[in-house]
């Protein structure tokens, strides 16, 4: 591969990172405005919505998974990293390997059963905005593929050398 | 107990030993649990999925997280420190006193110790070392423990991610809340008084009582903050979740109008953090959710439950006994972990024993807030060691002090009840 090849590849996959991240802050926001939205108009104008619970509810489920796979850096994970943080770069190499293929093979096995079951939903639909909950559910499909793809990224840049950027006591909400 | 849910534990802990995040740790580790039971994998799904779907409550968690971002950008919380001097900076160690003052304001602010130390930690450092008055090991170590306060005093993420698994009301955890939060900061307060007086810290110069108005007055809109949220939330208008939503309305609002300091940028930035927050957190809850599906049909928390009775055990010797644990459990895990996960194992068992569960989470809280602080995972001294660049040998030595007094503190909630639910029944909880 030409270095300008890589060079593009980079900026392409930056790009899409920025754009994953502007669909996970949107969700954020618009279930923000849906609570604001159900407060004004149940208490100002006495006129409750039952779908902004809902709405709120189903982008709250996306943002956690989409946001999992394709927003959240190593950095930010919830992770017990005394052993991880003292190994050396090679030990840490061995580590992400082993996690990695780990993570594949389970999330990978369950792959099958997750489609079914989400597909299987398609005939029960949410129950003020009549969203079939397949397409509700769907983003787990997402998640799983997502999971399996990006721990395949992060065991082979290991088994080439690169453990993965980790900082010691990141990503918790306490 | 049989082997398949033996192996999926020891594949849990293996992969979160070696490194992968809690959340897919608990996930891909049910995943085999299911396997090997023979059970339908699809279940994984179905347990996360539903259970994110019906934890209405949990939307709290993100809304929280949401106004203490914008209530970082629009730097609400420096105006409070000329405040809380004007309240406390004439005594000795007064600065030391000012720092645990703006934490108690702040947690009546903000669900999370982090976001405590994000919004005041830098200033509040930088104040106390400025010619060399205090040792920056003693700053950092008094502000990571004052934000401590913060997820006790109401409102409170780690409560509401108790609700969750427990099903009592985030309105009296709340409540609960405030007395424990308060004797939390006055035995803060009394360590910072006995090392004042040991190092013989400076005292700050009264504030002369005509520029008091005008003090209290810029730093209204934060003052305000807490009685719109805790009026809300208990006059019955709002629910604790609709209460965060209007936290961030505030907070936004604020920013925009009153201190005009808040850009198009740093808010969408505000938005991105609380959405990558939200992400890393919601995790944690998934793993737990299908973990927790595992062990509930495993049926462990009364094999638990059967267990102790075995051994006769009183209320407060068990009390005794889960402080212990969780206080260890709280210097090796991060916190919301062993709420998610630890504590649903024990509350089947605290329910026979005849322990109410509004103090029975508040105790647990309390404790697992006290982890935060504690070597060698503490999550906050991580942080404040980066914030002040002080090694976190030094902080940690400064630190333990006020981890003693913090531990009497929670010998005093533990055993006595009534100062957890004195001011819920007050206002009409029937536990």
């Amino acid at each position: 591969m030409t270095r300008e090849t890589t060079g593009r590849m980079l900026a392409g996959a930056r790009w899409l990172r920025r754009r994953a991240e502007n669909f996970a802050a949107l969700l954020l926001l618009a279930m923000f405005l849906c609570f604001i939205l159900q407060i004004v108009t149940r208490y100002v104008f006495n006129y409750p919505l039952g779908w902004t619970d809902e709405a709120s509810v189903v982008c709250w489920i996306w943002c956690t998974l989409w946001g999992a796979v394709f927003v959240l850096r190593e950095k930010d994970e919830v992770r017990f990293d005394i052993i991880y943080s003292t190994a050396s770069a090679r030990t840490r190499c061995v580590l992400t390997v082993i996690t990695g293929l780990a993570a594949m093979v389970l999330f990978g096995i369950a792959l099958p059963a997750v489609i079914a079951y989400v597909t299987f939903l398609k005939v029960e639909r949410t129950a003020y905005l009549g969203v079939r909950l397949d397409y509700v559910y769907s983003i787990y499909v997402l998640f799983s593929v997502g999971v399996i793809v990006r721990y395949a990224g992060l065991t082979w840049r290991a088994l080439r050398g690169q453990p993965p950027d980790i900082q010691i006591g990141s990503g918790s909400a306490l | 107990m049989n082997s398949p849910f033996a192996i999926s534990i020891c594949a849990i802990l293996a992969f979160g030993l070696l490194g992968l995040p809690i959340g897919y740790s608990m996930i891909a580790g049910s995943i085999l649990y299911l396997l090997l039971a023979n059970l339908d994998l699809g279940t994984s799904a179905e347990q996360i999925l539903n259970g994110l779907y019906n934890s209405y409550v949990l939307l709290a968690v993100p809304l929280f997280l949401f106004s203490a971002e914008l209530m970082n950008v629009s730097k609400m919380t420096d105006h409070l420190l000329r405040f809380c001097d004007m309240l406390v900076g004439r005594f000795r160690g007064g600065l030391g006193h000012i720092n645990i003052a703006q934490s108690i304001i702040f947690a009546g602010m903000s669900g999370s110790a982090i976001a405590d130390l994000a919004a005041t930690g830098r200033i509040s450092i930088d104040m106390m070392t400025r010619n060399g008055r205090y040792p920056l090991s003693y700053a950092a170590a008094i502000t990571a423990a004052s934000a401590v306060i913060g997820p006790i005093i109401p409102p409170s993420i780690p409560m509401v991610l108790y609700a969750l698994v427990s099903d009592a009301s985030v309105g009296y955890l709340f409540l609960g809340g405030v007395v424990p939060g308060l004797l939390m900061a006055i035995a803060q307060m009394g360590i910072n008084t006995l090392m004042a007086h040991r190092h013989n810290f400076p005292v700050e110069e009264p504030i002369p009582v005509r520029e008091w108005p005008a003090i209290t007055a810029t730093a209204m809109p934060a003052l305000l903050m807490p009685v719109i949220l805790l009026g809300g939330i208990y006059s019955g208008i709002m629910t604790p979740t609709e209460a965060a939503a209007v936290a961030a309305a505030y907070a936004f609002l604020v920013a925009v109008l009153w201190y005009r300091n808040i850009s198009a940028r740093d808010t969408y930035l505000a938005v991105l953090n609380s959405a990558r927050s939200t992400a890393s957190i919601g995790m944690l809850i998934a793993g737990a959710l299908v973990f927790n599906y595992v062990v509930t049909i495993e049926q462990i928390p009364l094999t638990v439950k059967g267990l102790l009775a075995g051994y006769d055990l009183s209320a407060s010797m068990f009390l005794v006994w889960v402080n212990v644990i969780l206080l260890v459990l709280g210097c090796l895990l991060e916190g919301s972990t062993i709420i998610l996960v630890i504590l649903p194992i024990f509350i089947p068992t605290a329910k026979a024993l005849g322990i109410d569960l509004v103090h029975f989470g508040v105790l647990a809280v309390f404790n697992i807030m006290i982890g935060l602080i504690t070597p060698p995972y503490g999550l906050l001294l991580f942080i404040i060691s980066a914030i002040s660049g002080a090694p976190l040998r030094t902080i940690i030595r400064d630190t333990m002090p006020f981890v003693w007094a913090m531990i009497i503190a929670l010998a005093i909630i533990t055993f006595v009840p009534e100062s957890v639910l004195w001011l819920p029944r007050l206002l009409g909880y029937k536990g």
